[in-house]
């Protein structure tokens, strides 16, 4: 069914004992609903499956791509002539869970409805689209649902006006409900020359224009949105905004607040002079997210989630351009500051003099007033002591009033980083990238308040068919373990080591090197390995005398690794730990193998993915029903029977999720290869093994990168050399002196024990005598 | 003289049969049931144990699948 099908048939979904069930999970629910569509037979069939019996069928169901349930949840066929019209207005309104080829799931939520509101959509626009796409009536559960989420949403604005923060809203009544909360109360600044504590500033803003769903509205409706409204607000103390913002979120006030910037009202901060160069073309759904943020002649504060290699940057560079104000755009880390800095001097007519880096290497500081400063998440949170130089640009930053806050990879930023940040920095509006929006520690809410909401996510198979990036083929290779390792594996006394165990297990450095050999030597391709257990990584590397990257690798050879990867015909592979998962760029990739990654993170995966997303090679070769099918490779090491199976099958969850499916390969190396790859005979086997047992536990662990929280690959090492003590040695140095002295001089008085004076030598006889 | 015991014939794969020879091994002698080891792949052991080490192995299969939360 629906198109496209021939480009992805040779895919299989995976087809393990025991996850069979769960990877025909959303087929089976789509066989489920077809059925159901012809009769009504079905209702309570298999045990555990919910009854849709119940659901009224529109005579025309067939013209409507969707289903609506009681329980929130919402089906789509994308097959359907609708489903591209469907598709937009449901990813603003509800969260996508699962969005294979044929259906997609969506989930509605408090916060999925929030952000739908704050990108201008209102209560009774989504039922009345809801309601118009649905193939059966509404049922009356999601009506109220929606009501009872969304009728407090929109009516409560954050401002940042002349550097004074403001709480806007049309209706007093609001405001007065907010002040009466003990937190918000406290928050108000209230100025000596308003009359009291009952009045609220008034003033009037226009209203929601452009409505982008009115193809399927009436046109009055529309136009009862873009009338102008009287507002009234309040100013709040810039150190409680957190506070107060988190206060009116669902769970608590419940009155979510959007953060707008009215940026050509702007006349304090002066503007920046620049404009995207004319052959920066955003492609469509790069326009869509921007149309999102800038729907109504403002910009809105939110996340926009865009796979890697779909031209996140260029989204970023795009929004700065417009807002045509100061911007502060951060990164992880410095290697992805030097790219930000490229792409904005790439796609835009910034001069270089209105640019510069802030990172522990690079301190430049622009002149003029207005500007594009770029450094890391960490530079600006740091709270340590710091160098004169830097601290004055600190200062600077956190003087300056930034019309555009960019935040990139913001999935990776522990949330308290995030807060120092955004209590550092003033800015007026904030726009978040990410591709993966997961974090094994749910602490992705957090970002709706610090942020926003999410403002559009794309669908990745959408744009794998319109050729915008890498048609991939996800593998999963299943390396049996040999005997002799799995016989240690199984030890109790070898716990710790397991990891160390089944990544070194030989018959997966054997499927490696043949990856290896058969992508570098019969397709000419680029390949990634990434490894995060250091001990392997270094082992791999060495054995098979491949340049490697890891957490203590110097900037300067870290970017003389990749410029050769990129340039040099002799360097076709390079071996990352997981600095490389995020930010580091390397376009010229387009195999991944995988053997081995932090247990189970959907989000190391993704990211993974995303290094090889970048689409190469010819438009019309990528096109669905192109020359060529794949021309990217994810291969995933596994070794079977042990604990990496369940990681294995954890992680791919998100990208399963997107629509991805995982091949399985059994048979690598195949039989006939054998003998010219390592680790053939049993005794360098054994001689490895023996290499695992002897190391240390602390070395065949997991790498720790400083500051690790969730993973955030962040470059601290180097900043910790600065220290004036270990710079110049003298780090404990004098303490290890003096205890290697004492026990020298101990271990000598043991040796001239013997007290006797007959047993003293005739040397010293005399001076006792 | 021939001496004949009566006994259940295994053959499984590399990596289960250190697992059952592992699971051997973590007994008490006298709950021990390898009767001989005849290679990698194959094994003779007491009769009556076939449900014992299916029970061990599915537990052991279970650890190391994952199923998605619903």
């Amino acid at each position: 069914m629906g198109h496209g099908d021939k480009g992805r048939s040779s895919k299989r979904p995976k087809f393990g004992k025991e996850d069979y069930k769960k990877a025909h999970f959303e087929e089976e629910d789509a066989y489920h609903f077809e059925e159901f569509d012809d009769d009504d037979r079905n209702g309570d069939k298999e045990g555990g499956k919910r009854d849709f019996s119940k659901l009224e069928l529109k005579p025309d169901h067939t013209n409507r791509p969707l289903w609506a349930c009681s329980d929130g949840r919402i089906f789509l066929e994308t097959f359907s002539p609708l489903y591209k019209q469907a598709y937009d207005f449901l990813i603003a309104i509800a969260e996508p869970v699962c969005r294979p080829e044929s259906m997609h799931e969506y989930n509605l939520t408090p916060h999925s409805l929030y952000a739908a509101v704050s990108v201008g959509l209102e209560t009774d626009t989504i039922i009345a689209v809801l309601s118009k796409l649905s193939k059966a009536k509404l049922p009356k559960e999601m009506i109220d649902f929606i009501y009872a989420s969304t009728s407090n949403y929109g009516k409560v604005k954050l401002v940042l006006k002349k550097n004074r923060y403001l709480v806007e809203s049309p209706f007093p009544e609001v405001l007065q409900k907010l002040l009466r909360d003990e937190v918000i109360g406290r928050a108000r600044i209230i100025h000596e020359d308003s009359h009291g504590n009952g009045e609220f500033t008034i003033s009037k803003t226009a209203g929601e224009l452009g409505n982008r769903h009115e193809g399927l509205l009436n046109e009055a409706e529309a136009a009862a949105a873009a009338e102008e409204r009287e507002t009234h607000s309040f100013e709040i103390d810039p150190a409680q905004v957190e506070n107060v913002k988190q206060r009116c979120l669902p769970n608590a006030l419940n009155y979510p607040m959007l953060e707008e910037y009215d940026f050509r009202n702007d006349t304090i901060n002066p503007d920046l002079d620049m404009e995207l160069k004319p052959q920066a073309q955003p492609r469509p759904y790069q326009e869509k997210s921007l149309s999102k943020m800038f729907g109504n002649g403002r910009a809105r504060s939110g996340i926009i989630v865009l796979p890697c290699g779909a031209g996140k940057s260029l989204v970023g560079v795009s929004a700065a351009s417009r807002i045509r104000k100061s911007c502060l755009c951060l990164a992880t880390n410095a290697v992805s500051v030097d790219q930000w800095a490229f792409q904005f001097k790439l796609w835009s007519t910034i001069r270089d003099d209105q640019i510069c880096r802030f990172t522990s290497d690079s301190k430049e500081r622009f002149r003029g007033n207005a500007g594009v400063v770029v450094t890391t998440y960490n530079m600006v949170a740091f709270g340590g002591k710091r160098s004169e130089e830097s601290e004055k640009i600190i200062e600077e930053i956190r003087n300056r009033e930034w019309g555009l806050l960019l935040m990139d990879e913001v999935h990776v930023v522990p949330a308290h980083m995030f807060r120092k940040v955004i209590s550092l920095t003033k800015s007026h509006c904030k726009l978040g990238l990410t591709a993966t929006l997961v974090r094994e520690d749910e602490r992705i809410t957090d970002l709706n308040f610090l942020i926003g909401p999410k403002l559009y996510e794309a669908n990745w198979l959408d744009l794998v068919k319109g050729g915008f990036i890498a048609n991939v083929q996800c593998a999963e290779v299943w390396c049996p373990m040999t005997k002799e390792f799995f016989a240690e594996y199984l030890k109790k006394e070898n716990s710790k080591k397991k990891q160390a165990l089944y990544v070194m297990n030989p018959n997966k450095f054997r499927a490696c090197e043949f990856l290896i050999r058969f992508h570098e030597q019969q397709r000419g391709d680029k390949i990634i390995v990434f490894a995060d257990n250091l001990f392997a990584l270094t082992e791999y590397a060495m054995k098979l005398r491949k340049p490697m990257i890891y957490g203590a690798t110097s900037h300067l050879e870290r970017t003389k690794i990749l410029e050769a990867f990129k340039t040099s015909r002799d360097v076709n592979t390079v071996f990352l730990s997981k600095v490389g998962d995020n930010s580091i760029d390397i376009p010229e990739a387009n195999v991944i193998i995988q053997i081995s990654s932090h247990a189970g993170s959907r989000r190391q995966e993704a990211q993974r993915l995303g290094r090889i997303l970048r689409a190469k090679g010819k438009l019309q070769d990528r096109m669905a029903g192109g020359k060529e099918e794949y021309n990217a490779f994810f291969y995933s090491l596994v070794s079977t029977d042990t604990q990496e199976m369940y990681y294995s099958t954890k992680r791919q969850q998100f990208l399963i999720d997107q629509g991805y499916s995982f091949k399985v390969i059994t048979s690598l190396p195949p039989a006939d290869a054998g003998a010219d790859l390592s680790y053939h005979r049993l005794d360098d086997q054994l001689a490895l093994l023996g290499k695992v047992l002897n190391a240390g536990d602390d070395m065949v662990g997991l790498e720790q990168l400083e500051d690790d929280t969730d993973q955030i690959a962040l470059d601290k090492a180097r900043r910790m050399t600065g220290s004036m003590s270990a710079m110049s040695g003298a780090n404990g140095m004098v303490y290890m002196e003096y205890s290697t002295g004492r026990k020298l001089a101990g271990q000598g008085q043991m040796k001239s024990k013997p007290k006797d004076p007959a047993k003293r030598h005739h040397l010293f006889k005399k001076r006792f005598a | 003289m021939v001496n004949a015991i009566k006994g259940l014939f295994i053959s499984c794969d590399i990596p289960m049969g250190q697992f059952i020879i592992n699971y051997n091994a973590s007994l008490p002698a006298s709950h021990r049931f390898i009767i001989h080891i005849l290679d990698n792949t194959h094994m003779f052991v007491q009769p009556n144990v076939a449900d014992m080490i299916r029970n061990a192995m599915s537990e052991f299969r279970d650890q190391n699948s994952y199923e998605k939360p619903t």
